[in-house]
């Protein structure tokens, strides 16, 4: 019995790392651009479908690391030019847009890919033994690459140019282009880095998942939960909350139906939301 | 001739059409185009329910399809479990839908924009994932089917929505009066003051409206009119389904809305009619009409934000100015 908890408690805490990586997308967009992109879940397939390709294409699944982050990042740039910027005073309109995009992401994939899931062999086989049970080591891997990319974009954030600018129109649009900083192409870059982080999330998930064209769908509300109870537009707060609730979710999937652990954790993001709007983490808010 | 009077006649020919479908659609194409102009009937209503709150008061809302689903449990678990007649089943489902919006709109009309939104979302979730669970009382995934009981019984006659042409004018009839009721709403006192609180909160609490009051009761007329549309749709499928409670529901009907014109009456009438009109064309030949859809929506945000009746509207105030 203890085991299972634990395995399921480590499975919840590597599931919240992608999950952490994939809604930081999702915050920096809605932070800066004030959009709610009902997309970002197919934005994360697409970086599947691209691992399942570059497997089949190549034989190895790890030139998928740099080639999918690269492919989403182009198509984010593309598709914030084509869709995002003619709307970008409209909120409610971007969430009809997003849709949309949505629609258009996943049947192309459909079209292209195919309906029936498919899967991706780990590609680290094997297990290791840990806490008195085997774990797969490709999991392990998969937490590590997270962890780092999660590291890698927060200095990025804090250390870069680009990553000031990030920050400085995200906290003052106005004053930031009184100073010169172009926010056009800080938009453009914003959008493009939710969509390669979603992507780079999907590549690290896709031997844990399943590869299909609905995958985003299931994974939208889960980002939107750690969104929300980390605090919206707060990035820190939203990778703490989305390891939280994956924990969360295991361990009570351990011991109940998992569709209890998800009514659970939604339950708890609506009193976040009535109760403390402004996220649990405020502290780490900057 | 002015706008208004264009208007009125083409809403005049388009009342007549409605009213001769049974008899010149088998006229003049396939039996099976009934059937698709009741489902737009019955979809509209529930656009025009995401219409009342987006529309007319300033709320987003994504979880419509909650009290969709609510109306349609409320009928087929009356009839299937409960051993209900038709009207007290219809009557279940309104119920139904109307105190889950009350309960949800307790909560989620203290809130606003984004956070209104995603609340709604997440009740619409929970209940969804609610209803697979509790596979007893709904039949989780397969759904809930029912057999057809009579509407009307007069002696020995019977008369019941397995007569097509009776379920078609059952809906026309129900349908059309509450895009009554509603534009009665939207120009009585209470339809002022919600247009007030869409146009500036801060103003409409300050001239004395009770904002929280007035955006919860229309939380809840737009749900009763959602329930209505889900309990018709049961009635029209003779099962209810959680997939119906899903958010993409309630993300197509938003999508409907706006492409046809928020904030007017028929806009989510035409928003529906062009969608499933363009699935059902579309969809025997090429599996891939959500690509249409996807497309469509994004060209009309990009180039027409006020929707079709709001492009129609501009092309008709040119034409008619020009001296």
């Amino acid at each position: 019995m203890l085991e299972v908890v634990l395995v399921l408690a480590i499975n919840g805490l590597i599931w919240g790392l992608i999950i952490a990586l994939i809604a930081l997308g999702l915050s920096i967009i809605f932070g800066l651009l004030d959009i709610i992109n009902i997309a970002h879940g197919d934005f994360f397939m697409i970086g599947t479908v691209l691992a399942w390709t570059v497997l089949v294409q190549t034989g190895s699944f790890w030139p998928a690391f740099l080639i999918a982050p690269l492919i989403g990042f182009a198509l984010g740039a593309l598709i914030q030019r084509i869709v995002i910027q003619p709307i970008r005073n409209a909120a409610a309109l971007s969430i009809v847009a997003t849709f949309g995009l949505s629609l258009i992401l996943q049947e192309s994939v459909r079209m292209t890919f195919g309906p029936t899931p498919r899967r991706i062999l780990a590609p680290i086989p094997g297990t290791v033994h840990l806490f008195g049970i085997n774990y797969e080591i490709y999991r392990l891997f998969a937490a590590l690459i997270a962890l780092a990319a999660i590291g890698g974009f927060f200095v990025f954030l804090h250390r870069t140019k680009i990553g000031t600018w990030m920050r400085a129109v995200r906290h003052d649009r106005d004053t930031a282009i009184a100073m010169g900083i172009p926010a056009n192409r800080v938009y453009v870059v914003t959008f493009a880095l939710g969509f390669a982080l979603a992507a780079l999330g999907g590549v690290v998930a896709a031997p844990i998942t399943t590869v299909d064209f609905r995958a985003g769908v299931d994974i939208l509300p889960f980002c939107f939960m750690a969104v929300i109870i980390g605090g919206l537009g707060n990035l820190p707060g939203t990778a703490a909350a989305a390891v939280l609730l994956a924990f969360l979710e295991g361990i009570i999937a351990s011991f109940a139906d998992p569709t209890y652990a998800r009514i659970t954790s939604l339950v708890l993001m609506s009193v976040v939301l009535l109760a403390r709007p402004q996220g649990l983490f405020r502290g780490l808010a900057r | 001739m002015t706008r208004a009077k264009i208007e009125g006649a083409l809403l005049g020919a388009f009342a007549a059409f409605l009213l001769a479908v049974p008899w010149l659609v088998p006229a003049i194409a396939d039996r099976f185009w009934v059937s698709v102009i009741t489902e737009i009937l019955i979809w509209s209503l529930f656009a025009a329910s995401v219409n009342l709150l987006f529309g007319y008061v300033g709320l987003l809302s994504f979880g419509q399809a909650l009290f969709f689903g609510c109306g349609m449990y409320g009928v087929a678990i009356g009839i299937a479990k409960l051993g209900l007649g038709f009207w007290p089943a219809l009557g279940l489902g309104v119920a139904c839908s109307a105190a889950m919006a009350l309960v949800a709109g307790v909560f989620a009309v203290r809130l606003t924009w984004h956070y209104f939104a995603i609340i709604t979302v997440v009740f619409s979730l929970i209940f969804y994932f609610l209803a697979l669970t509790l596979k007893q009382l709904t039949g989780g995934d397969d759904g809930t089917s029912f057999a057809l009981p009579a509407t009307f019984r007069l002696g020995e006659m019977e008369l019941s929505l397995a007569d097509k042409t009776f379920q078609y004018f059952f809906i026309l009839a129900t349908v059309s009066s509450c895009f009554f009721v509603m534009r009665r709403l939207v120009a009585s006192p209470l339809g002022r003051a919600l247009a007030a609180i869409r146009e500036n909160d801060t103003r409409a609490a300050l001239i004395g409206l009770n904002v929280y009051m007035l955006r919860l009761a229309a939380f809840v007329i737009s749900g009763v009119l959602a329930g209505i549309a889900g309990a018709l749709f049961a009635f029209f499928g003779r099962y209810a389904s959680a997939t119906y409670m899903f958010y993409h529901v309630s993300g197509e009907a938003v999508v409907w809305t706006i492409v046809g014109g928020a904030g007017t009456l028929l806009g989510p009438l035409i928003g529906t009619s062009l969608f499933i009109v363009v699935r059902e064309v579309v969809s025997t030949r090429w599996e891939h009409h959500g690509l249409i859809v996807g497309v469509v929506a994004i060209l009309i945000v990009i180039f027409a934000p006020r929707g079709i009746v709001g492009l129609w509207r501009d092309m008709v105030e040119r034409f008619v100015q020009r001296p």
